[in-house]
């Protein structure tokens, strides 16, 4: 049995629904990325499982016992859960120190464990000079860190972070990705994690969740996503591809339109109606001439647009068919806009994809 | 040590959420503060006062018997005029002070807004003794100037423009503080745009600046007028002299022995409705996109040097305070402290025996001041967490439906006061609740009037506290009570504070409501200071007023001054 | 000697009361150490009277220096006002008040029919009091009497311009010049307004209501308005405001007409739901002792009905004043009508 259990939940406002009948499960002190465009459900879901909203249908376990029902709801201070907010909140009124001594408080531990546990939790996120300031004389990545050690020191059994590192600069966004996962690493928490940053989730996750119109798309390791998309919604989400749509020929094969055929290394195809094939930018083959001994996954376009970007070039292909390809060629691989060129899909490189 | 600190860690906190009983239970309290007044007011509206039975005559006397009707015609006619009044002189000077070098700009601010905390009746008592034709002080020094016989007279207070006057000094703040309020925040790029494609001074002021206050201005007009609409104490004082009613004093007249309750139910409807059709009007003058350009932070608005026009400011600015606060409050010193109006100021007329008399041997005067400083206190403080909880309520939206709660907690602001005074007499006054006679009905109508106050400015505060704040608390492990008292209401502290003196302030001056409710054992000095009027001891009143002025600014200085209660050391987000 | 013929006037318009009717109230009572006691235990008593608060808080100052333990609450309200406030009270089962008295007889009338009374009749009354000042049943007395007078400041009016007659008041000479009070106010002033219509007739009220007069509500105002020189002549008011304000020094002198001046009585009375009843008999035997009611003609000004008061040098005895009776009776079912049409010629 999982530790935390998400099991068909639903939660609609009025007649919209914004989460539907998700099934998710997490093992104990691992991380999962809830990841998808604004509007997807992952926030709610969030918000599910820390008891801020109530569910409408499903459930919510941790442990085996169930915290969100349709019936009842366990409030959020009753979960022992903490978690990090988009806007950090932290206290102004409380310097750091006393925001994060706050949840030890009350759980009324002494006031000489209190001290003791904070300067601890201080000490790990580089923040004990700053104990005695307010959260207003921080700057951004200092207050980040103080949400962190607060939501840390209380040790709860569920760590939630809601897009915590969208209001940070570039560059310190990508020091704070490490930082949760070092942190992740020391402590083991298990923790959702909410962004709809695909890098921060590769860089964090164990498990990456990927959601669409309040429904999980897809759910795995990051290699498992990036590399097997299930969906198209997947793969055009996690990293660039092209999609390529056409029907099932036979067991590999696809034939989209303008005739090209395309025998597909992975996936699955759709058995009737309209099936699609991805293949990553960088995975298409380029060429002046016609690529010898392939009688598949080989066709002819014309470049419209081509972009030299330093370490590579980046090119727009219109092939049979109408359909516009992009892909990357090293830079000595210089072709004018207009000029015909040959593109060669491997089929090692080709999933089909049902949906 | 870790060991048992982490057993504790560990331990899950189950606490019982309190936000749906407390919901119900608001809910259950607002509807009876707001409701039942109202249900009753329509109810007795179709009851005959001859003897019981469903009937319309009520309806048909307020068209048919012509003293309601003239009531109607002169206090709307006079609502009007007080408002285009405010309006006019309001502006200019809201613009003289957020807009030019005009010397001493926060000085007439503070002024302006102090002349909200003296209640209209006293305001009107004190042009009594400026502006009688006879006894006047401005016509006595008149007559003295220019040696006249003493039937000359410069001013008389006690006519229909007189009123108008005396209410117009009291409601033109309300037309300043929002027009100089939406002046500061006319953001200045505005005007440099129009500057830039070629617009002089004038004609920037012209199509740029007003235009884009209007609203405020309309919006504070219509306040003035409703304020002006609904006022009873200064319509007592000076219409009943001049031998005319308006609508206020006429319903209050119907309730003379025996009352005509089924009447002036029925007289107080037309107050209701128009008043929710000029707060409807407000509302989307205020709410019309693109006109409101508050919250712009482009810059400080720019300033207009006056020049050698500096000094017809500075008169005109000088001449409207002298007339809003020096020559009243001068008039009440004056009276508080000489043995009549008429007496000149010199060492042998100056005397305490008003004070004597008031402290001392005035038998309802401790009671009064008891009473009235109780219910403040009582009013300010149950307000106050009314407006907090159901604000946190409605703003957090943690219980379906707290938008009606909200609904609730406004609706009493389009209930005159008068007209709530005569709801809760047909409410209460029975032998079912007999709370007629008690403070508690004073305090329910206390309440009901100061609700809205308090719940727009709770609820003001409470959008500038991020929700995450509290989540946080809760998801750390407090308990939703728990996360108001610790972090909401730490934040929320000076609305807080500054709420309940608004709320304190409101209550110890308010004539309206309370006029009809009141009896022997809970006098208040408002009602004293009205009684008083009548038997005309001008003395006692001012000597009273000024206890009642000084209590409203100690309230509010101590309450701006005092660090636990107003200072903060935050300067952080949130 | 006024009060010889001010009973004899009475008796003369045949209001005194049979006999018989005597017989029917209670035995008369002293103050006895019991009843001190018992009003002593009760510590207070409520006032409500339509008497000038300077005199009623006059009187409750007297009474305490013989009763430090009681207290006095006086609540003073225009008559109109005072029975107003009664009616509500009475009607909404709030019992505050002990005692009562408005200068308006009607109420009296209206309270004994409604048995919101208690019938007690103090030993002073019984002994002293003309018979038709009192009520039969002994439910109330009058406690004052007082005329509601024009009248005028010495230095804003020559004594030959002055009115002399009560039609004189129609004169445009008096235009903008006059005060008077309210009869749905003051009780005084409807029964000076019923007198007045019974005598001149409506038509004379209709012309005044032209003189742009101002107006106040209580009769002890337009006394006051005339001190503060905001008006230079009363057209009704209370005789004994004027009293004290001449008293006080102030350039007042009182006009009777030869056509008459009407006369308001005074009663007073315990009610029945007194919260400290023994409190209340204390205070309303004292209310007619001689002590309190020399008092208030020495310091209120108000006509007295016991025959030991001593009334004031300089005052003009009642037996040289045509007095104008209002018959309680009859004025009653007036009210309605005096009401709206003073509301019609004065505006409110």
């Amino acid at each position: 049995m999982s530790f935390l259990e998400l099991d068909s939940l639903t939660k609609s406002y009025g007649s919209l629904t914004v989460v539907k009948e998700v099934n998710l499960s997490v093992e104990k002190g691992k991380l999962v990325c809830l990841l998808g465009p604004s509007g997807c459900g992952k926030t709610t879901t969030l918000r599910l499982v820390a008891g801020f909203v109530p569910a409408n249908a499903g459930e919510i376990r941790v442990g085996g016992n169930t915290i969100s029902s349709a019936h009842s709801t366990v409030p959020p201070e009753g979960r022992n859960m903490s978690m990090i907010f988009q806007s950090y909140a932290l206290w102004p009124h409380m310097t750091v120190f006393e925001n994060v001594a706050y949840g030890l408080k009350l759980r009324r531990l002494a006031n000489t464990d209190v001290t003791k546990s904070v300067r601890t939790i201080l000490s790990a996120t580089q923040l004990l000079a700053l104990e005695n300031r307010y959260p207003g004389e921080l700057s951004g990545g200092q207050q980040q860190r103080v949400s962190l050690a607060r939501a840390l020191v209380i040790k709860p059994e569920i760590l939630l972070l809601d897009e915590p590192l969208s209001n940070l600069d570039a560059n310190l966004r990508e020091e704070m990705r490490f930082e949760i996962r070092r942190l992740h690493d020391e402590f083991r928490y298990t923790t959702v994690y909410v962004t709809h940053d695909q890098a921060e989730a590769m860089t964090t996750a164990d498990i990456i969740v990927v959601m669409n119109d309040g429904r999980i798309e897809q759910a795995g390791s990051p290699e498992d996503i990036y590399e097997r998309p299930e969906t198209e919604f997947v793969a055009r989400f996690i990293g660039g591809t092209n999609i390529l749509s056409g029907t099932r020929r036979d067991s590999d094969d696809v034939v989209c339109e303008g005739g090209l055929v395309l025998r597909c290394g992975s996936g699955t195809a759709a058995t009737t109606g309209k099936t699609a094939v991805s293949i990553r930018h960088h995975d298409i083959e380029l060429s002046a001439t016609k690529p010898r001994n392939s009688d598949t996954n080989v066709v002819l376009g014309t470049v419209t647009r081509q972009i030299y970007l330093g370490s590579h070039r980046d090119y727009l292909v219109s092939i049979a068919g109408g359909e516009t390809v992009r892909t990357v060629a090293p830079v000595n691989v210089a072709i004018p806009v207009g000029q015909e060129v040959w593109l060669h899909f491997p089929p090692e490189k080709c999933r089909a994809l049902a949906q | 040590m870790i060991m048992t600190s982490n057993v504790q860690v560990q331990g899950r906190r189950r606490g019982i959420d309190l936000s749906w009983p407390t919901f119900a239970l608001l809910t259950l309290v607002l509807s009876v503060l707001v409701l039942l007044p109202l249900f009753w007011l329509a109810f007795y509206s179709f009851r005959s006062d001859t003897g019981g039975g469903v009937t319309f005559d009520n309806f048909i006397a307020l068209v048919a018997d012509p003293t309601l009707v003239r009531a109607y015609g002169l206090a709307i006619g006079m609502a009007l005029a007080v408002g285009l009044l405010s309006c006019l002189v309001a502006t200019p000077m809201a613009w003289l002070v957020a807009r030019t070098d005009l010397p001493g700009r926060r000085m007439i601010r503070m002024l302006v807004t102090a002349s909200f905390v003296t209640p209209p009746f006293l305001g009107a008592i004190a042009y009594e003794i400026l502006a009688a034709p006879n006894s006047g002080i401005v016509n006595i020094i008149y007559r003295y100037l220019f040696r006249l016989d003493s039937s000359a007279y410069l001013v008389n207070i006690y006519t229909f423009t007189g009123l108008i006057f005396a209410i117009a000094c009291f409601t033109f703040p309300y037309v300043f503080t929002l027009v100089a309020n939406a002046l500061d925040k006319v953001p200045s790029d505005l005007e440099d745009a129009s500057s830039i494609l070629g617009g002089k001074a004038m004609t920037t002021l012209r199509k740029v600046t007003i235009p884009l206050v209007l609203p405020a201005m309309l919006a504070g007009t219509l306040i003035a007028i409703l304020q002006a609409l609904t006022m009873f104490g200064s319509p007592a004082i000076l219409a009943l002299p001049a031998g005319f009613h308006v609508i206020t004093t006429k319903i209050w007249s119907l309730f003379q022995f025996p009352p005509r309750l089924g009447l002036a139910a029925a007289a107080a409807l037309p107050l209701l409705i128009i008043t929710v059709i000029l707060l409807r009007a407000q509302k989307s003058i205020l709410g019309r996109k693109g006109y409101t350009v508050l919250g712009g932070k482009s810059g400080t608005p720019r300033i207009t040097e006056l020049g050698p026009w500096k000094w017809v400011a500075i008169a005109f600015v000088f001449c409207v305070l002298s007339l809003t606060i020096l020559l009243p409050y001068l008039a009440i010193l004056k009276t508080a402290f000489t043995g009549t109006v008429g007496d000149p100021i010199n060492l042998s007329t100056l005397t305490l025996r008003h004070w004597k008399f008031v402290l001392f041997e005035f038998s309802a005067t401790q009671l009064a001041l008891r009473n009235t400083f109780l219910l403040g206190f009582l009013t300010a403080t149950a307000v106050t967490a009314i407006a907090l909880i159901v604000s946190y309520l409605v703003t957090r939206r943690s219980v379906p439906g707290s938008g009606f709660l909200g609904l609730l907690a406004t609706a009493p602001v389009a209930i005159p006061g008068i007209v709530l005074g005569v709801g809760l007499f047909l409410s209460y006054a029975n032998p079912t609740f007999q709370l007629y006679g008690t403070i508690w009905i004073l305090l329910i109508a206390f309440m009901t009037i100061e609700l809205p106050a308090g719940y727009q400015q709770m609820s003001s505060a409470f959008s500038g506290v991020h929700p995450e704040l509290e989540e946080a608390g809760r998801i750390m492990g407090a308990s939703r009570l728990r996360t108001l008292w610790d972090i909401t209401a730490p934040l929320l502290r000076t609305s807080v504070v500054a709420a309940w003196c608004f709320v304190f302030v409101g209550t110890i001056r308010e004539l309206s409501a309370t006029i009809l409710l009141t009896t022997a054992n809970t006098k208040l000095v408002s009602v004293i200071i009205y009684d008083l009027n009548e038997s005309g001891d001008l003395g006692a009143i001012c000597v009273l007023g000024m206890i009642l002025l000084a209590a409203s600014f100690a309230v509010v200085f101590v309450a701006n001054r005092v660090p636990v209660l107003g200072g903060s050391q935050m300067n952080a987000r949130g | 000697m006024w009060k010889k013929a001010l009973s004899a006037a009475l008796f003369a318009t045949g209001l005194a009361a049979s006999p018989a009717a005597w017989a029917e109230a209670p035995e008369p009572y002293q103050i006895t150490p019991e009843l001190e006691a018992a009003a002593k235990a009760e510590g207070k008593v409520v006032f409500y009277t339509a008497t000038d608060v300077a005199v009623a808080e006059k009187l409750a100052e007297h009474f305490k220096t013989k009763y430090p333990e009681i207290s006095v609450q006086v609540e003073r309200a225009g008559s109109e006002r005072v029975f107003q406030r009664i009616g509500q009270e009475y009607s909404t089962g709030i019992y505050n008040a002990d005692v009562i008295e408005t200068s308006d007889a009607v109420h009296f009338e209206y309270f004994k029919r409604e048995g919101w009374l208690e019938p007690m009749v103090p030993q002073e009354v019984a002994d002293k009091w003309p018979a038709d000042e009192r009520d039969p049943d002994g439910n109330f007395a009058a406690y004052r009497a007082h005329l509601s007078v024009m009248a005028y400041r010495t230095d804003l009016m020559q004594e030959a311009d002055a009115p002399k007659t009560w039609e004189d008041l129609l004169d445009p000479r008096f235009k903008d010049k006059m005060v008077k009070a309210h009869p749905g106010y003051s009780g005084t002033v409807m029964t000076s307004t019923f007198v007045l219509s019974q005598l001149l007739g409506w038509e004379y009220f209709e012309k005044l209501g032209k003189q742009n007069i101002m107006q106040v509500q209580s009769s002890t105002e337009p006394p006051k308005k005339l001190a503060q020189g905001e008006r230079a002549l009363e057209i009704d008011g209370n005789e004994y405001n004027v009293f004290r304000l001449i008293d006080e020094g102030k350039p007042i002198k009182i006009i009777y007409p030869e056509q008459g001046t009407p006369l308001a009585v005074g009663n007073a009375a315990v009610l029945k739901q007194a919260p400290n009843p023994n409190a209340a008999k204390l205070f309303y035997a004292f209310l007619f002792s001689a002590d309190a009611q020399q008092l208030n003609s020495d310091f209120g000004g108000l006509r007295s009905f016991h025959p030991d008061v001593k009334e004031k040098a300089g005052r003009t005895p009642l037996a040289q004043i045509k007095i104008l009776h209002s018959d309680p009776a009859k004025l009653e079912p007036e009210i309605p009508t005096i009401k709206s049409n003073y509301e019609k010629y004065f505006g409110t």
